[in-house]
């Protein structure tokens, strides 16, 4: 038994290097499952696939590892007189080098990225070249701790897994089964993937996914927002009220709140390097525009336009030349020009850019000044955090003025930060 | 009481429920560690009904909590008896009793109103308890989740720790509306629940509508499975599948041509754009074969 645990645990750090999150107290939960249903190898794949695997998306990257880990019987026909038919051959491979070509040769061509022995007592030999993609995850995990790289990895995985299933679906294999999970896996894709490697297929993608996120915001915007129907005890009208009951506090009665409106001020940059990520934005908080009392929405380069969203197009007034040199400097002396009527004290202005000036005059004073006329400036910054500040950026000096700087680089980060604006 | 897996198989065709076995062995799973089971998977697919089933293969309750925005805990847990509690202070007071005395009586038991969590907690025997559609409630709510999932035990302030008697068999479900956090993944196994095959839909059909001919249901399957990856708004779930296939037991249906397939097409989508969507690729998706002239 204790080879057998040896081989999970095994298995189970291969499923780690592969991207699976797997916590101590689920790796012990494995032991005991297939402690619970035995060896059967359909049930010890399903019975592991329900303690480690939490996120469908996941479940390829499991079962081509439990194939490797745990080779059907059949393939190793003839070679283990010993092994009992119906059994796993768990820990097969270990300490006997020389039967580790067979399944190589027989099984059908899969595609693995792994070496087929995969017995992890020489993890070592990962090291060695020799599948596509392997290169990659191995200097990956020399900067295991970097938890950028171990994202980045993450990525890439679930980017692979749903090329996979992309293939396995226009084979047309399972014809129904596996449509959701899919549908699944692709939307966390997209809602991982860094918006400063988007495509405009990407784009076209995020924009598909983005109507539940529009929802789903939208919710947990208003949740927010909402006013608690009550407010702290009112003794004089709850006593006042027990006096018909002869001074029985039955019924409480409790301040009304006052309400609170917010309006929004929006300014997205649409220069080149952003621009993606302030499409999302602005089309996002165009769906959760009803959270407000107002919304005002601009788009900048070099000038200020104001920005609209007409049937899912971005439209602006002026048009802006998207190639000009961004001048946030300047956008900002405008925006202040604006300020009457549109900055107040219950105006939340959300600046979504990363903060390169071009070297010209960044005006974070006007940022102080904004920040003292209205509510809160909150920054969204679709940058890296490791690149704030270096180059031409500015926002190490704006940061100083704002409330909030966050970051936003993928559509799951600017949905988090949008949601703590309010 | 120890159940095997093949009890757990043998009940859920007794149900009537059509499964797999990843399905069956994560239900006894979820039993023989006495771990919290997440089921996901698409609205339609089965899962509540997983729920249900366990109840009746185990031979006991069904305690159903439905999740929203804004649940709290004293929908969920547990909420002190208020006025109950003004009553009865009022009637001691004219006995004269002390201070003390008196907060011994008003927070015990008799006072507090019991919701499904404290009642799947405190029953005396083994229950099924189903926190459906998890991922509507509040994050917050989640997060209280986390310590009856695991010791299966609450805190009420003023009674201590209540531990559950006999731990519940608990039966998570979500549509992924929002993300769960990994907190409660980890606490629980988890299992997802897509659409049926083509074969496994038709043995559900056949069970469920034992009146429609075989052939049909056969075709019906095959039919539901092809429109499922059309990629429609509302894809019909199970139960629509099976509703439909009642309709064209009562319409008297003998073949699915692209007139059969249109009259009852109203069961199956619930959405116009879906419809027509359907209906403009009806001539191709009908089984092949035209009704004979």
């Amino acid at each position: 038994m204790a080879r057998l645990r040896d081989q999970l645990v095994n298995f189970i750090a291969a499923l780690r290097d592969a991207g699976v999150r797997i916590s101590v107290s689920e790796s012990i939960d494995a032991m005991n499952a297939v402690a619970a249903v035995g060896l059967e190898r359909a049930r010890m794949h399903e019975a592991l696939a329900a303690a480690l695997i939490k996120d469908e998306a996941d479940r390829a990257t499991f079962d081509e590892a439990f194939n490797r880990f745990f080779a059907a019987p059949r393939n190793r026909r003839g070679e283990h007189p010993d092994q009992r038919g119906d059994q796993v051959s768990a820990a097969a491979g270990r300490g006997r080098p020389g039967e580790d070509p067979s399944p190589r040769d027989d099984a059908p061509p899969q595609k693995s990225e792994w070496p087929r022995d995969g017995v992890a007592s020489d993890r070592d030999e990962k090291s060695s070249p020799s599948e596509e993609a392997k290169p990659a995850r191995t200097t990956m995990a020399a900067h295991r701790d970097d938890a950028e790289g171990k994202d980045a990895e993450r990525d890439s995985d679930k980017m692979r897994g749903r090329e996979e299933r992309r293939e396995s679906d226009s084979r047309g294999e399972s014809p129904t089964q596996g449509i959701e999970a899919a549908r699944v896996a692709r939307m966390r894709g997209i809602e991982r993937r860094p918006f400063d490697n988007f495509s405009d297929l990407d784009y076209d993608e995020a924009r598909d996914a983005l109507a539940p996120l529009i929802r789903r915001f939208r919710i947990r915007l208003g949740r927010r927002l909402r006013l608690a129907k009550t407010g702290r005890i009112d003794f004089r009208r709850t006593i006042r009220a027990a006096m018909q009951r002869g001074g029985a506090l039955i019924d409480l009665n409790f301040r009304a709140r006052r309400p609170r409106h917010v309006d929004l001020v929006i300014l997205a940059d649409i220069s080149g390097s952003v621009r993606y990520a302030a499409q999302l934005m602005l089309e996002l908080m165009a769906g959760a525009r009803g959270c407000f009392r107002r919304v005002s929405s601009f788009v900048y380069v070099d000038h200020l336009a104001e920005a609209d969203f007409e049937q899912g197009h971005l439209v602006m007034t002026p048009a802006l030349d998207l190639h000009a040199r961004s001048d946030f400097g300047r956008v900002l002396g405008e925006l202040w020009q604006r300020r009457t009527g549109l900055l107040t004290r219950s105006t939340i202005v959300v600046v979504m850019g990363d903060g390169r000036n071009n070297r010209l005059p960044a005006r974070a004073d006007v940022v102080r000044e904004i920040s003292r006329a209205c509510r809160a400036v909150v920054w969204l910054n679709p940058e890296d955090p490791a690149r704030w500040g270096t180059g031409d950026s500015a926002i190490k000096q704006y940061a100083r003025e704002v409330k909030l700087l966050v970051p936003a680089r993928n559509l799951r980060e600017l949905q988090v930060a949008l949601a703590t604006i309010a | 009481m120890q159940i095997t897996h093949e009890q757990i198989s043998d009940g859920l065709k007794r149900a009537l429920y059509v499964t797999n076995e990843r399905v069956e062995t994560a239900i006894f799973l979820a039993l023989a560690l006495e771990k919290p089971l997440l089921i996901e998977g698409p609205a339609g697919a089965g899962k509540t009904e997983v729920a249900k089933v366990l109840a009746e293969i185990l031979h006991t309750e069904l305690i159903r909590l439905q999740c929203y925005e804004g649940l709290d805990e004293a929908r969920a847990l547990y909420e002190w008896n208020y006025q109950k509690q003004l009553l009865r202070m009022q009637a001691d007071e004219q006995q004269g009793l002390r201070w003390e005395e008196l907060s011994e009586h008003i927070f015990s038991r008799d006072f507090l109103l019991e919701r499904p969590l404290l009642r799947a907690i405190t029953s005396p025997s083994r229950v099924v308890l189903l926190i459906d559609e998890v991922d509507k409630a509040d994050e917050e709510f989640e997060a209280f989740l986390l310590e009856l999932l695991s010791d299966f035990q609450v805190s009420v302030p003023e009674l201590g720790t209540l531990k559950a008697r006999e731990r519940p068999a608990v039966i998570l479900t979500s549509n992924r509306a929002r993300e769960l956090s990994e907190a409660l993944r980890r606490r629980c196994l988890h299992l997802f629940i897509d659409f049926p095959g083509t074969e496994q839909e038709r043995k559900i059909i056949e069970l469920k509508v034992p009146e429609l001919d075989a052939k049909l249901a056969a075709e019906a399957a095959r039919f539901v499975g092809a429109i499922r990856k059309l990629g429609l708004r509302k894809p019909p779930s199970i139960a629509e599948t099976l509703d439909w296939a009642r309709a064209l037991v009562r319409l008297g249906v003998r073949e699915l041509d692209t007139d059969a397939v249109r009259t009852a097409l109203g069961v199956l989508l619930k959405h116009e754009d879906d419809r027509t969507k359907v209906e403009s690729k009806a001539s191709t998706l009908a089984p092949r074969r035209k009704s004979a002239t």
